[in-house]
């Protein structure tokens, strides 16, 4: 085991910001995506995590602080010097000797920036700087909190792809905070789903999709006609312009399949959909409680 | 990832990043000459010719006390506070910098500045106002109290950036700070002993305002009772400790 999370609380004045009941474990090498709405508590879990904000509770780990990385979700820098030598800095190392930093830099496609100013920079390369020097920190406990905030779409698939890529044959333990369902999808094996500063649930993905999702879910607009067609069968939650279905087995999936492809519907199947897994956990968790 | 030690490196960094703000350079080197330019022609014109010589020593003493402060006091203070306002010291530390470490650097590079402006500053003194020349232990002295002046506001100015949070209440309380030490100690023309009782006690409490009033006395050597210069660096050095441990206090720092 990393680290346990027994009993946390943070307090922002009167105002509770995570409360953790239940134990949370993090096991070495493994990737855990952190998810939640705005004012989750995913940032705060990261500072406690860190130090950073006082709590209460214990938070067990034989890693000292040193051994944590994290990719706050606002980094900066000063703006007297180039980015070059800030990171020479950080890094305690010249750029030219080091090879290793060097493929980085090439692995992101930062050289070109290098003599500029942080200032300077687009956000896409000031995230990709902060990667960067994360990485080469090469802690055992790496946090990526809202990596690609303030991005567009394509930037920030692009990056996801290359921390994905770059993090496939390495152990380090990551946490990536995220509130972008898709990039979960490529680099978490593990979910911590939050939703107002309490746990809806955390495990590993596929156990929590078969848990609250079933086999497999086909997903389709939500038009008259498809419900009309499909609603002899379990539709899940999910958002309002889709209809999720929940297939328990290969039987079942076939049987919805075949109906839809004989009435020309268009239709998506997952068996790792993070978002309708999600708000339906929160669903099951909140069923029956007065404090939803 | 290692805690990270003061190096080389670091004290390099702080050197870029101090040089990339132009208030140290102006208010801790241009200003100061600037100043005994002034005062020597106004002040100094006024005197009989044998004795312009002394009061353009005098002069340089008092004046000499302006480059700690500015550089820093003013200096550091805008250059620390932008970088607390963006988060910049917690994102080192959060990089394995411990806040002494990151301090250390900062001193480092600051020194070095305030070595190459007494430099000027002493250059410009002798070769166009025309000064006393110093003995070699009385030159020291200066030097030893310039620094010790020097580190001792750059820890203050740190306290009073990681408290505020905010780069306008800092460079304001700074600034301030900065004019009222002058008026205390005799840098801007009003004497020590003309100020009311009160503050001539505050006064007491600087060792600017012993520097700028009595170096004269021993600059080209002589015997000079260094304990209320001493008792007043005790006094200013525990001060600044204070806020320093204050300020950490309030902000955390240790626990990362």
């Amino acid at each position: 085991m990393l680290l346990r999370i027994n009993q946390l609380l943070v307090k922002y004045g009167d105002q509770t910001a995570l409360r953790i009941e239940s134990p949370v474990c993090f096991e070495w090498g493994e990737r855990i995506g952190v998810i939640g709405s705005n004012g989750a508590g995913k940032t705060t879990l990261v500072k406690a995590l860190l130090g950073l904000v006082p709590y209460q509770g214990k938070v067990i780990t034989e890693l000292t602080p040193e051994q944590m990385a994290v990719h706050m979700q606002s980094n900066r820098y000063v703006r007297t010097m180039s980015v070059r030598h800030i990171m020479e800095t950080i890094l305690n190392t010249r750029l030219r000797k080091d090879k290793e930093l060097q493929r980085l830099i090439d692995f992101f496609e930062f050289g070109s920036c290098l003599d500029k100013r942080f200032a300077a920079l687009s956000g896409g390369q000031k995230q990709k700087f902060t990667i960067i020097l994360v990485m080469m920190q090469k802690a055992e406990l790496t946090f990526y909190d809202e990596v690609t905030s303030g991005l567009d779409f394509e930037t920030r698939q692009r990056l996801m792809e290359k921390m994905a890529e770059w993090y496939r044959d390495k152990e380090n333990t990551l946490v990536v905070v995220s509130h972008y369902y898709e990039e979960l999808e490529q680099l978490a094996d593990k979910l911590l789903i939050l939703d107002q500063g309490r746990v809806i649930a955390c495990g590993k993905k596929e156990e929590l999709f078969r848990a609250y999702c079933g086999k497999a879910i086909l997903i389709l607009e939500n038009t008259l006609s498809n419900r009309d067609l499909v609603r002899d069968f379990t539709a899940l939650k999910s958002p309002d312009h889709l209809i999720a279905l929940s297939c328990a087995d290969r039987e079942e999936e076939e049987r919805i399949t075949s109906i839809l492809i004989r009435n020309n519907v268009n239709f998506k199947r997952s068996n790792s959909d993070i978002e309708i897994m999600s708000i339906n956990a929160k669903e099951a968790f909140y069923e029956g409680r007065e404090d939803k | 990832m290692k805690k990270k030690k003061c190096s080389l490196r670091m004290v390099a960094y702080e050197w870029r990043n101090l040089n990339g703000n132009f208030m140290s350079h102006f208010f801790g080197i241009v200003f100061p000459n600037l100043m005994c330019l002034l005062l020597s022609k106004t002040i100094g014109g006024q005197m009989p010719e044998d004795m312009r010589i002394q009061i353009n020593t005098s002069i340089m003493l008092s004046m000499a006390m302006v480059m700690p402060m500015a550089i820093m006091l003013l200096g550091y203070g805008a250059i620390y506070s932008l970088e607390v306002e963006n988060g910049i010291p917690l994102r080192m530390r959060l990089f394995g910098f411990p806040e002494p470490s990151l301090m250390t650097a900062k001193i480092a590079a600051h020194l070095i500045l305030l070595t190459v402006s007494f430099v000027i500053f002493g250059a410009f003194q002798i070769l166009v106002i025309g000064i006393q020349l110093p003995a070699a232990s009385s030159l020291l002295c200066l030097l030893a109290c310039l620094y010790l002046v020097g580190i001792i506001l750059l820890v203050i100015s740190h306290s009073i950036a990681n408290i505020c949070r905010r780069f306008s209440v800092t460079f304001g309380i700074e600034m301030s700070l900065y004019f009222v030490m002058m008026v205390l100690t005799g840098m801007m023309g009003i004497k020590t002993e003309q100020l009311p009782r009160i503050l001539q006690r505050v006064a007491a409490t600087l060792p600017m305002t012993y520097i700028g009033r009595d170096f004269a006395d021993f600059w080209q050597g002589g015997s000079y009772n260094f304990m209320p210069l001493i008792q007043s660096f005790l006094f200013f050095g525990a001060l600044a400790g204070i806020m320093l441990l204050l300020s950490w206090h309030m902000e955390g720092i240790g626990k990362r």
